[in-house]
């Protein structure tokens, strides 16, 4: 088990990490590109920017969004609270970060990180539930979207086991392994999911603004290409 | 087959066309790489969540409560075929474990939702990532238009104003000139006074465009706008080549869309005009806003008449008699021109100006509901009772709880749906109306060259009628 922990630990979540990292940079760049390319093509290049930064930070900050469907937004918020707060300030990871790259920021007390792990287990459940007991998410919901929450709350559950002996009843190896790997397979998931929110969030507000700003006479091209130009209406 | 395979009327010739989806993924490809609608749909392909947030707040879905209605699965439909056939992972995972095919069944099951939405892009605002369905909605339909499949009721106006008489309700420019008479003189006849009409003046600072269907159904809307610009001494006139700003385009296709934009500028170029000036019509309005995107940024600017009319109320140019009107008044604010919050304070503030009883809808502005008829689907009368009473019903909800005898509404499409919702649901004593046809009851005409005055009480459509009749 020693050699399958050092293994998760060390060339695995180095691939994951990597992986995870390399792709939200290759979706942040082509996006950019894509948004750059976009705005040079349009007829019109007046964009309300500020307008489009409003409507972004009105849903990265959303206090006053959430009327509709309080107890879900209510859920959502406190979720992503826990589960960037803990793993980014908790003490023993900004440790190893120190030991393995030699830089560290201020840790949280283990209380709250202890407090912050079971919110992100528990919102993680109640999205579930509340996605499955709600008739139009339960509707549109695909397989993702009831794993992924379930696969994030893995590294948090054996997070709190491996940092209290007392209430694991496994070894804390086998504990720590399934905690490396479920992070690793959310790093892995990341890029390739709908996870990959996380860093294109603030460009959908300017992609659905932008997409309305077509480029000049794209009416005439697309006719021209399907060889209607001259076609009676 | 019969010619309604769907809940709207198409032309027989789209019944017969062969191969669509070959045809349709055809025309998505050229689409794709002539637009950035590819932008929008790689993000939401890979971002949409399914929160269902956009049901909460889509007015058909509150009242259906049908899956089919909330906007993020209608979206997929169209997303499911850009997954599969214009994404690499889409085209691998087709080729071992996806099955999906672009069937018949399947476009015609995309024909039927695109058109239970209106695209009043209210869903937008409640969604997290800001996926704009109602942009969904209109590409989708552009390419069923391209396989045939659009509702008679667009396709036959368009083709009246692209290759008929050159506008949509078929009026020919005699015709126009003699209505403009008419209603010179009406005005005479009820407010002693005398307005104008300008035909064809070329240098003019405005070539209005309103909704053509005023000119058959909207006289006070039009005298309404005739007195602004009298009493403001604005320079202004009305093309004979072209005077419709309806724009159907808009609700079909992003070809007709473009011809018909390209159309206004040159109407405006031939009478060496400045500026459009757009009359109370929502979708007109929104599409002279794309004038700069489908004819650069030199072509002329674009100004509806409720903001020519709100700043001379602010330059103290527009003489009112006071607040005039006593009955209770609301205001329902057309999509096309309230959702990007682009028009919303400059009515309000000229009703207030003249109403003693002005009262709000709730919800409004950015967040008001369509009046059930956006998308181009008001002109659709055999899907009238999905309009008024699905798609219509929170809208009349909203105005039976202001209590208002009067609804004011600045778009030729929403008085048309406002009217029949007030009469399917059991509104009879609400009146629906311009804006400027109250503005008409309010201001003061001193200052114009003054005519005998006649008819007091003669209605004005009743006389525009008669008058035709003759």
């Amino acid at each position: 088990m020693e050699a399958w922990l050092a293994w998760a630990k060390g060339p695995f979540f180095l691939f994951s990490i990597s992986f995870m990292i390399l792709g939200l940079i290759r979706h942040a760049v082509l996006t950019i590109w894509g948004i750059s390319r976009a705005v040079h093509l349009a007829g019109d290049k007046s964009i309300s920017y500020k307008k489009i930064a409003v409507a972004s930070l009105k849903w990265l900050i959303p206090v006053g969004a959430l009327k509709n469907r309080v107890v879900y937004g209510v859920t959502t918020l406190t979720y992503h609270i826990s589960i960037i707060i803990t793993p980014v300030f908790l003490g023993a990871h900004i440790e190893l970060l120190r030991r393995g790259l030699g830089v560290s920021w201020p840790a949280i007390p283990n209380r709250l990180a202890d407090t912050l792990t079971a919110i992100a287990i528990v919102t993680a459940l109640a999205l579930i539930i509340e996605r499955a007991s709600a008739k139009d998410s339960r509707h549109l919901s695909r397989f993702q979207d009831y794993a992924i929450p379930f696969v994030i709350a893995i590294p948090f559950a054996s997070g709190l086991l491996a940092a209290h002996p007392s209430i694991n009843l496994f070894s804390y190896e086998a504990t720590m392994f399934i905690h490396v790997m479920s992070a690793n397979l959310v790093f892995i998931l990341i890029p390739i999911t709908k996870l990959s929110h996380m860093v294109l969030l603030p460009t959908t507000q300017i992609i659905s603004e932008v997409a309305w700003h077509f480029p000049l006479d794209v009416g005439s091209k697309v006719g021209a290409v399907l060889g209607k130009e001259n076609e009676p209406i | 087959m019969s010619n309604r395979p769907y809940s709207y009327y198409v032309e027989d010739k789209a019944l017969n066309v062969s191969q669509r989806p070959r045809k349709f993924l055809e025309a998505f490809a050229a689409v794709l790489n002539h637009s950035n609608y590819g932008l929008a749909l790689d993000a939401y392909a890979r971002l949409t969540a399914k929160c269902g947030r956009c049901a909460i707040d889509c007015q058909l879905y509150q009242i259906t409560g049908a899956d089919e209605d909330i906007p993020c699965h209608r979206s997929e439909l169209l997303l499911q075929v850009y997954r599969r056939y214009f994404t690499q992972s889409g085209v691998w995972k087709a080729r071992f474990i996806d099955n999906f095919t672009l069937t018949d069944e399947y476009i015609d099951r995309m024909a039927e939702a695109y058109y239970r939405c209106t695209a009043c892009r209210r869903c937008k605002a409640s969604c997290p990532w800001g996926i704009d369905h109602g942009l969904i909605t209109h590409l989708a339909r552009w390419l069923l238009a391209e396989v045939g499949i659009i509702p008679k009721a667009l396709v036959v106006s368009v083709r009246h104003q692209l290759e008929g008489v050159g506008n949509t309700s078929a009026i020919p420019a005699n015709a126009l000139k003699d209505t403009c008479e008419f209603l010179e003189e009406d005005f005479g006849d009820i407010y002693g006074a005398k307005i104008k009409f300008p035909i064809d003046v070329e240098g003019a600072e405005y070539v209005f465009f309103p909704a053509v269907s005023d000119y058959l159904l909207e006289p006070d809307t039009l005298m309404g706008n005739a007195a602004v610009m009298a009493l403001t001494g604005g320079s202004w006139t009305i093309g004979t080549k072209n005077f419709d700003g309806i724009d159907y385009g808009l609700f079909y296709s992003d070809r007709m869309f473009e011809r018909i934009v390209k159309n206004l500028v040159a109407e405006v170029r031939r009478l060496k005009g400045k500026k459009i000036l757009i009359g109370e019509c929502g979708h007109a309005t929104r599409s002279a806003w794309f004038v700069p995107t489908f004819c650069g940024p030199d072509a002329p600017r674009v100004i509806n008449f409720l903001e020519y009319t709100y700043q001379a109320l602010i330059d103290g140019k527009l003489p009112l008699k006071g607040k005039l009107i006593d009955d209770r008044v609301t205001y329902h604010d057309p999509c096309n021109i309230a959702r990007d919050g682009r028009i919303i304070e400059q009515p309000r503030e000229i009703l207030k100006a003249i109403c003693k009883n002005f009262i709000e809808m709730t919800p409004n502005r950015t967040e008001n509901y369509c009046c059930g008829g956006g998308g181009g689907t008001v002109s659709i009368d055999e899907i009238r009772e999905f309009r008024t009473k699905s798609m219509g019903k929170r809208k009349a909800d909203q105005i039976r709880a202001t209590g208002a005898k009067i609804v004011i509404s600045p778009c030729a499409n929403c008085k048309k749906q406002l009217r029949e919702v007030c009469e399917d649901n059991g509104l009879e004593g609400v009146a629906v109306m311009g804006l400027h046809d109250l503005l008409l009851k309010a201001l003061d005409y001193s200052s114009l060259p003054q005519v005998e005055k006649k008819d007091d009480d003669l209605d004005a459509t009743v006389k525009l009628n008669e008058k035709k009749g003759k």
